[in-house]
C-alpha cells in the first residue's frame, strides 16, 4: 500500500495508484484536518490527485519528485490557499 | 477494392445525400418530424457501416453527429442555423472522406485530427452555449491559453517567451479510470512542460458525495515541444484532448480550416465524377432486358433452323421468305432492346438536383444574399449522360443567379419585392425533349450594360450591335469572352462564363437561351434531348470518303445543274424553291482536294445552319442510318467541325460533321 495513516498524517509514498484514492478520501472525509505528506511520493494517479484537489488537505514535507513539486503541488496548495483566503475574507 | 468496401461507398454516398437533404429541410422547418427522423436514421446507418471498417475518425465524427441529432430529436437542444451548419460540415467532411476512400481505400492522414475537431464542435453544441459552440475554434476557448502563457511567464521561464508552444487542454472522460487511463501519467510524459493548470471539470460535490473513481479533472498545460511529439503522448485519448499551437499559429490554423471549408465545393465536384460511374437501375427494367435477350435467343435459333433447311436443299423462295421474317423479328427486337437499354440509362433529375440546395445555401451564405430556393420536376427523367452533363452548367447558372441576379435585401425591399430572392430550378418534359430552367426574380439583365460590355470587348461589331434588338443583345451573355462582372469573385468570374454553359449544353445536343426583364428577373432555359445516344445521320460521299451529317439538320437533298449555280462575288449561290441560298462545297469546307472532273449536276444537301439555310455540295448521297455517336475524346476533343464518330458495319470510322460550325 503506497498510502497509509500515521496518527493524523496521511503518508503517500512511491507510485500512488488508482486504488489509493479510496482510502485517502475516506480518511479525509473522516477528518478533514488531517495533513498529507507527499515527501516520498513518486507519482500521484489522477484519481488520487483529484481527491487532493477536492478535499484540499494541508500538505507537509518537501516533495522530492520534480514533476509533483513543480506542476502538481502549486495547484493543490494554491487552490487550498485561495480557498482559505476566500473563506477568511 | 473488396466488395464490402465498394458497397459501403455506394451506400455512403446515398446516406450522405439523404442526410444533407434532410438537414436542409430541417433548417427550413425545424419542427418537421420526418426529416428529423430520416436524418437521424441516415447518420446512424452510416455510422454503423463505417464501424465495419478501420475508419475510426469518421466513426467518431458521425457518432457525435448522431448524438447531437438524437438530442435535437428529443428536443434537448434547439435547431438553429449554427447547429445545421456544424452538422452539414460534418456530413461534408464525411463526403470528402468517402471520396478519399474511393480513391485510395483509406482515410487521408489528417482525418484523425479533423474528425476529432468536428466531433468536438458537435459535442460542444450538446454541452455548451450554442453561441460559443457555433465557431469551430471558439474564441472564448482560446482565452485559457493566454492565461497559461501568462502563468508560464510568472513562473520565470524566459525560454517560453518567444517560441512556439503547444497548448493542451485535456478533459478526461469521467469513466477513464476504468479504462486504465491515468491522465496524470500522460501529463507527466508530455515533453518540455512550460505551464500546468489542474482544475475540476465540474464543481466538486460536498465531501461526502465525492466519487473518487469518476474523473472530474481538467488538465491544461503548455509544452515547448513540437506538436507531433505532444500529439503522440495523447494518441490514445485524442477525443478528450484539444491541442493548439499558440497564438500566431492558432490563427493560422483557423484560417487553414476556413480554406479547407472553402474547398468543399471543389471537392464535392471532384468526388461526383468517380461516383457517377455507377448506375442504379430499377429491377423491373433489368427484367425487361432479360426478357428481350431471351426473345433474341429464340430469333437467333430460328435463323439456325433456317440455315439447316437451306442445307437440306429447300427452295430459294421459301428460304428468302424465312430470312425476311427472321430479319424483321430481329429488327424489332433490336429496336426494343435499344429502347430498354435507353430506359436503363434514364435517370431522374433528382440525382443531380438534390445536390443544389446545399450549393445554393453555401453560395448565399458566402455572398450574404437571402435566397428562397425551390425545385420542381425532380422526377423528370432523361438519359444519364444528359442529366449528369447538366450538373456543371446548372451549378454555374445558379452561381450567377445568386451572385449577379440576387440583389441585397435593402434594394429588394425598396423595389417592393419580397426580401428573399426567389430562385426556382425547374425541369419538365417537352415532347421528346426535356427543358431545365433556372428562374430568378432578381435584378435582371440590363441590355444597355450588355451592349456596353460587348462593345468594349469588341465581341461584335458596333454596326451589328446597333441593329440588334434587346433580346439578341441579352443573348450575347453566351458569347465567348463575355463577362460583365466588374469585379472578379471566386464564385462567378472565373474566366468560364455563360459561353461554357452554352457549349456544354450544345455538346449534349441542346440549346441554351435567356429571357430577362430588367428589375424583374432572369430565366435561363436549357432545352435538351431526352437521349443523346442514337443519332440519325445521312452519309454523304466525298471522293471515296464517307462523312455523316446529322439528319435533324437536313431539310432535303437536291440535284442542282451546274448552270443554275450563280457566282456571287467570290462565293456561290443557287435558287431553291424560289429562294436564293448560299452554296458551299464540302470539299472546300474540309479543305480536301477537289475531284478531277466537275460533274454536270451538283448533289446538294439543303440544311439549316443556325437560322440560315445553306446548300452543301457533295459528291454523292449514301444511306441514312441510326448510329451510336461517340463524342470526340482525347486529343481530338477540340477538333472543329466534327461532332463525333461512329463505327460502320464494315469496321471503318465515319466522322459526323457539324456543318453549322464548318460554315460559321
Amino acid at each position: 500500500m503506497s498510502v497509509r495513516l500515521d496518527v493524523n498524517v496521511i503518508i503517500m509514498e512511491g507510485a500512488c495508484r488508482v486504488e489509493d484514492a479510496e482510502p485517502l478520501l475516506r480518511w479525509l472525509q473522516a477528518d478533514s484536518g488531517r495533513m498529507v505528506d507527499l515527501t516520498g511520493a513518486e507519482h500521484l494517479h489522477a484519481a488520487v490527485l483529484q481527491v487532493l484537489l477536492a478535499m484540499r488537505p494541508a500538505i507537509q514535507g518537501t516533495v522530492r519528485d520534480a514533476f509533483i513539486r513543480d506542476w502538481v503541488l502549486p495547484t493543490v496548495m494554491g487552490e487550498s490557499s485561495l480557498e482559505s483566503k476566500s473563506q477568511g475574507g | 477494392m473488396d466488395d464490402l468496401l465498394r458497397h459501403f461507398i455506394i451506400e455512403a454516398h446515398e446516406l450522405i445525400q439523404q442526410a444533407t437533404d434532410d438537414l436542409l429541410a430541417l433548417e427550413r422547418n425545424p419542427q418537421a418530424a420526418v426529416p428529423m427522423d430520416s436524418a437521424f436514421r441516415a447518420v446512424h446507418t452510416l455510422k454503423g457501416s463505417v464501424g465495419l471498417f478501420d475508419f475510426a475518425p469518421m466513426g467518431i465524427t458521425l457518432h457525435a453527429a448522431e448524438d447531437l441529432l438524437g438530442a435535437l430529436k428529443d428536443k434537448r437542444a434547439g435547431i438553429d442555423s449554427h447547429v445545421i451548419d456544424s452538422l452539414l460540415a460534418c456530413i461534408a467532411q464525411a463526403e470528402r472522406w468517402v471520396a478519399a476512400i474511393e480513391q485510395t481505400g483509406k482515410l487521408p492522414p489528417d482525418a484523425a485530427e479533423e474528425g476529432y475537431r468536428l466531433a468536438r464542435a458537435l459535442r460542444s453544441q450538446l454541452d455548451e452555449e450554442p453561441a460559443q459552440a457555433a465557431n469551430p475554434v471558439p474564441q472564448a476557448d482560446l482565452g485559457w491559453i493566454e492565461e497559461l502563457i501568462a502563468q508560464g511567464r510568472d513562473q520565470a521561464t524566459p525560454r517560453a517567451q518567444h517560441r512556439p508552444l503547444v497548448a493542451i487542454r485535456y478533459t478526461p472522460r469521467a469513466d477513464c479510470f476504468f479504462a486504465g487511463d491515468d491522465p496524470m501519467a500522460l501529463l507527466r510524459s508530455v515533453p518540455d512542460l512550460v505551464a500546468v493548470r489542474l482544475s475540476a471539470r465540474d464543481p466538486w460535490p460536498p465531501a461526502a458525495e465525492i466519487d473518487p473513481f469518476s474523473c472530474n479533472l481538467r488538465i491544461e498545460a503548455l509544452s515547448g515541444a513540437e506538436l507531433d511529439r505532444v500529439k503522440a503522448v495523447f494518441r490514445f485519448v485524442p477525443d478528450q484532448v484539444t491541442l493548439h499551437e499558440t497564438i500566431g499559429a492558432a490563427q493560422e490554423q483557423a484560417s487553414g480550416m476556413a480554406l479547407a471549408n472553402g474547398g468543399a465545393g471543389v471537392a464535392m465536384g471532384a468526388a461526383g465524377v468517380p461516383g457517377a460511374r455507377i448506375l442504379r437501375v430499377d429491377a423491373s427494367r433489368i427484367d425487361r432486358l432479360a426478357d428481350l435477350v431471351g426473345e433474341l435467343v429464340i430469333a437467333k435459333n430460328a435463323l439456325a433452323h433456317l440455315a439447316g433447311q437451306f442445307n437440306d436443299g429447300l427452295d430459294r423462295k421459301h428460304v428468302s421468305q424465312g430470312l425476311l421474317a427472321s430479319q424483321a423479328a430481329i429488327d424489332r427486337l433490336v429496336a426494343e432492346l435499344h429502347g430498354a437499354v435507353m430506359d436503363v440509362r434514364m435517370m431522374p433529375m433528382r440525382d443531380i438536383f438534390r445536390r443544389f440546395p446545399r450549393a445554393v445555401r453555401d453560395l448565399a451564405g458566402q455572398l450574404d444574399r437571402a435566397i428562397d430556393f425551390s425545385m420542381e420536376g425532380e422526377e423528370v427523367e432523361a438519359d444519364k449522360a444528359v442529366v449528369e452533363g447538366l450538373f456543371e452548367p446548372l451549378l454555374h447558372i445558379l452561381r450567377n443567379a445568386v451572385g449577379h441576379g440576387a440583389e441585397p435585401e435593402p434594394l429588394r425591399l425598396e423595389a417592393g419585392k419580397p426580401s428573399k430572392t426567389r430562385i426556382v430550378l425547374r425541369a419538365y418534359r417537352d415532347g421528346d425533349r426535356v427543358t431545365v430552367e433556372v428562374e430568378d426574380d432578381g435584378r435582371g439583365i440590363d441590355p444597355a450594360a450588355i451592349r456596353e460590355a460587348v462593345h468594349q470587348r469588341g465581341i461584335v461589331s458596333a454596326d451589328h450591335l446597333d441593329r440588334m434588338n434587346d433580346a439578341d443583345a441579352v443573348d450575347l451573355i453566351f458569347a465567348p469572352g463575355f463577362s460583365t462582372a466588374s469585379e472578379v469573385t471566386d464564385l462567378s468570374g472565373r474566366g468560364v462564363g455563360m459561353d461554357a454553359v452554352r457549349s456544354a449544353v450544345e455538346r449534349l445536343g441542346g440549346q441554351a437561351s435567356v429571357r430577362s426583364l430588367p428589375g424583374q428577373g432572369t430565366t435561363i432555359r436549357l432545352s435538351l434531348p431526352l437521349t443523346i445516344v442514337m443519332t440519325k445521320v445521312m452519309a454523304v460521299r466525298l471522293g471515296r470518303e464517307l462523312y455523316g451529317i446529322p439528319l435533324d439538320g437536313i431539310i432535303e437533298t437536291a440535284f442542282v445543274p451546274v448552270s443554275r449555280v450563280l457566282p456571287v462575288r467570290d462565293a456561290e449561290a443557287f435558287v431553291w424553291r424560289e429562294r436564293t441560298l448560299p452554296l458551299v462545297r464540302l470539299v472546300d469546307l474540309l479543305r480536301v482536294r477537289p475531284p478531277v472532273e466537275a460533274p454536270q449536276r451538283l448533289k446538294v444537301v439543303v440544311m439549316a445552319a443556325g437560322d440560315d439555310v445553306v446548300g452543301v455540295a457533295v459528291d454523292g448521297f449514301a444511306e441514312r442510318m441510326d448510329v451510336l455517336m461517340r463524342p470526340m475524346t482525347g486529343i481530338l476533343a477540340g477538333m472543329p467541325g466534327v461532332m463525333g464518330t461512329t463505327l460502320l458495319g464494315d469496321g471503318s470510322v465515319l466522322m459526323i460533321l457539324d456543318i453549322p460550325e464548318l460554315v460559321g
